[in-house]
């Protein structure tokens, strides 16, 4: 008798999402990538209460020890406890991460999108603009954009920002031109849709997913460039306790207090991995390829 | 092919246009002003102006970009602030060692890599596999001056196993070719200038002069930097190596292959690397980018005389000239190099040539 019964459709958009979400969830990398990201943004909402000291206190007798009881991850050249400083670091860190990719998918994404949907000499002299930047080793433009405008959080953000806009300014003019021209948008267009709708209803959607997929991946590497910025006194500026910075002011010390450079740094490896992890497993998840 | 080759050197017109301004921009950009930036807070007025007219900044935007870009053509840089010394000078003594560093790490990083990849390939879903991709994805996580700084004190440090910094032993005698081939301080200008010039890549050198004492340190000096630098760029290309060889082998054409009785090696020489090479060229190209940005890095932990140090430490010290010339040098090697990748790729591929 079940047979008979009418088939129930289920919603569209629903089952898309629930797909990718239960294929991203059988994918274990993923799941070790998703668990270290919530660890690190739970350390960073939490960092007052889970920081046993002053992150920037000053305890000179202290100088360089090694772990212990009392500093459970040693100390630093100037006496400042260890823990403390990667717990707070990782709000700097995800700050950097977080903004400067938001950033650069936000620009990345209105001129691309204007780009593919306009065409001509916008197109053209976008595309050159962007061939422009890529033609420059992406930390080298960084440090030549920091020059100008001086060391520090604030600039170190827009520079990481402004070098990562090329490649999302990419993905959404690929998908502009790929959806452009298809059969729905060339309807809208003849009912008089604005073109400001057409970009946003039709076009930006269809973008969504690379878009996702790079932006995490691009947090880790934004994440890499601002500890390689900081690590050159580009960056955050003393005392502000973030992991680059810690390991650029540690490196005198490496010989006699190795465990000044050993902990930020895994601090960076494990997040930037969460967020590559979890990247990966995205992109696995949302590849329509995969959906049967 | 040819057709090819001068669309490509037309296309990088504007490109190397596009970094011109933008280097140009570099200094103008600069909030305040620029000569009292460079001076300090101490400069005196007329410091400022003598500066300000060897520099041309006192001229309308439109003529100092003019003589910029005639100054560029001719191949000056201008003077560095701090030594006073020509800046493409200082770039031409430190180049060869960005270069060497850059080129071992390319070394390096492709012939793990590709050995990973197809290692990673051939085990698919084994331990090997998944042990390799996993050590890929951690190294692909890691900060490489992190790494430079761990190996300095286990292999440095600890187990004194290589030099921990420099390029060269304080001691061990590198002759130059010049002073090898007996040329003294003669020599034909030209001819001279590329053998000095040549003479700053210590590998070859010390092959060329037999100096084997002095090649085993400038290798023994050379392998921590290029590991640390290379693991990055290694991690992606055995990434790129598995996947691509893996896309590979399961076509049709290596079925036949294995049926007419080739050897496994055989099959991989002949037929499958041949086919999977091409997207692994285009990741190596890629990194070459990601290479000559690196070292700025990589040279700063290991002292390595090169560059990216050079840069480092002239804006510190708000040298801009230098800073200027080192960026566009830096700059223009990597467009050389993408050109040089996108034209091995068309010869490789024809389906590119008549795109």
């Amino acid at each position: 008798m079940d047979s008979l019964q009418p088939a129930r459709a289920k919603p569209y958009r629903s089952s898309l999402f629930l797909d990718a979400v239960r294929r991203l969830l059988r994918d274990k990398l993923a799941i070790i990538g998703l668990v270290i990201m919530i660890v690190f943004l739970l350390t960073a909402l939490l960092a007052p209460v889970l920081a046993p000291y002053d992150p920037i206190a000053q305890t000179l007798v202290d100088r360089r020890q090694p772990p212990s009881s009392q500093y459970l991850l040693g100390t630093d050249d100037l006496g400042r406890d260890m823990l403390s400083r990667i717990i707070f670091g990782t709000r700097k860190s995800l700050q950097v991460g977080v903004v400067s990719v938001s950033l650069a998918i936000a620009v990345g994404a209105i001129l691309g999108a204007l780009s593919g949907y306009l065409g001509g000499w916008f197109d053209t002299l976008f595309m050159r603009l962007m061939d422009i930047v890529l033609a420059f080793p992406a930390l080298l433009l960084a440090i030549a954009i920091v020059t100008i405008l001086g060391p520090g959080l604030l600039n170190m953000l827009y520079a990481i920002g402004i070098v990562s806009i090329p490649a999302y300014a990419r993905i959404v003019r690929a998908s502009v031109l790929t959806v452009k021209e298809q059969d729905y948008v060339l309807a809208s267009r003849a009912l008089g849709a604005r073109p400001v709708r057409i970009l946003f209803r039709q076009i930006l959607p269809n973008c969504l997913t690379p878009l996702i997929v790079q932006g995490t991946l691009g947090i880790g590497t934004a994440i890499l460039d601002a500890a390689g910025l900081s690590f050159l006194g580009l960056g955050a500026q003393p005392p502000t306790p973030e992991w680059g910075a810690m390991l650029g002011q540690g490196r005198y010390a490496v010989f006699s207090a190795p465990h000044i450079v050993l902990f930020p740094g895994i601090a960076i490896m494990l997040t930037v991995l969460g967020f590559n992890l979890l990247g990966d497993g995205l992109r696995d998840a949302l590849d329509p390829k995969l959906r049967i | 092919m040819t057709r090819y080759i001068i669309r490509r050197l037309f296309l990088i017109i504007p490109v190397i246009i596009g970094i011109s301004i933008v280097t140009f921009g570099m200094l103008r950009l600069i909030p305040g002003d620029p000569a009292q930036v460079m001076l300090g807070e101490h400069a005196t007025e007329e410091a400022m102006e003598a500066l300000r007219e060897q520099m041309g900044l006192n001229e309308p935007l439109v003529m100092q970009y003019v003589h910029y870009m005639g100054d560029l053509l001719r191949g000056d840089l201008g003077r560095s602030i701090q030594t006073n010394r020509p800046v493409l000078e200082e770039i031409a003594t430190r180049f060869p060692a960005t270069f060497e560093l850059a080129l071992g790490a390319m070394a390096f990083a492709t012939f793990f890599g590709v050995l990973f990849g197809i290692i990673a390939a051939y085990r698919h879903n084994s331990l090997a596999d998944m042990g390799i991709m996993l050590v890929a994805l951690i190294g692909v996580s890691m900060p490489i001056f992190w790494l430079g700084l761990i190996f300095m004190y286990v292999f440095g440090f600890k187990l004194q196993w290589l030099p921990p910094s420099g390029r060269l032993t304080v001691g061990i005698e590198l002759l130059t070719m010049p002073q090898a081939w007996g040329m003294g301080e003669s020599g034909e200008g030209a001819w001279r200038a590329f053998l000095d010039f040549m003479s700053g890549f210590y590998v070859l050198d010390a092959l060329l002069t037999a100096n084997w004492t002095a090649l085993w340190d400038v290798v023994k000096h050379l392998i921590m930097p290029s590991v640390a630098l290379g693991s990055i760029p290694m991690a992606i290309i055995a990434r790129m190596t598995r996947s691509s060889l893996l896309e590979v082998l399961s076509e049709d054409y290596i079925r036949t292959a294995r049926a007419k009785g080739l050897k496994e090696r055989a099959v991989l020489a002949a037929h499958a690397m041949r086919n999977a090479l091409l997207p692994i060229i285009t990741v190596v190209g890629l990194q070459m980018g990601f290479l000559l940005g690196g070292a700025i890095l990589t040279e700063t932990i290991f002292s390595w005389p090169g560059l990216g140090r050079l840069v480092v430490n002239r804006i510190l010290s708000r040298d801009y000239p230098a800073v200027q010339g080192s960026v566009i040098v830096i700059a223009m090697v990597f467009v050389l190099v993408n050109l040089v990748v996108d034209i091995s790729y068309a010869y490789l591929d024809p389906r590119i040539r008549y795109d």
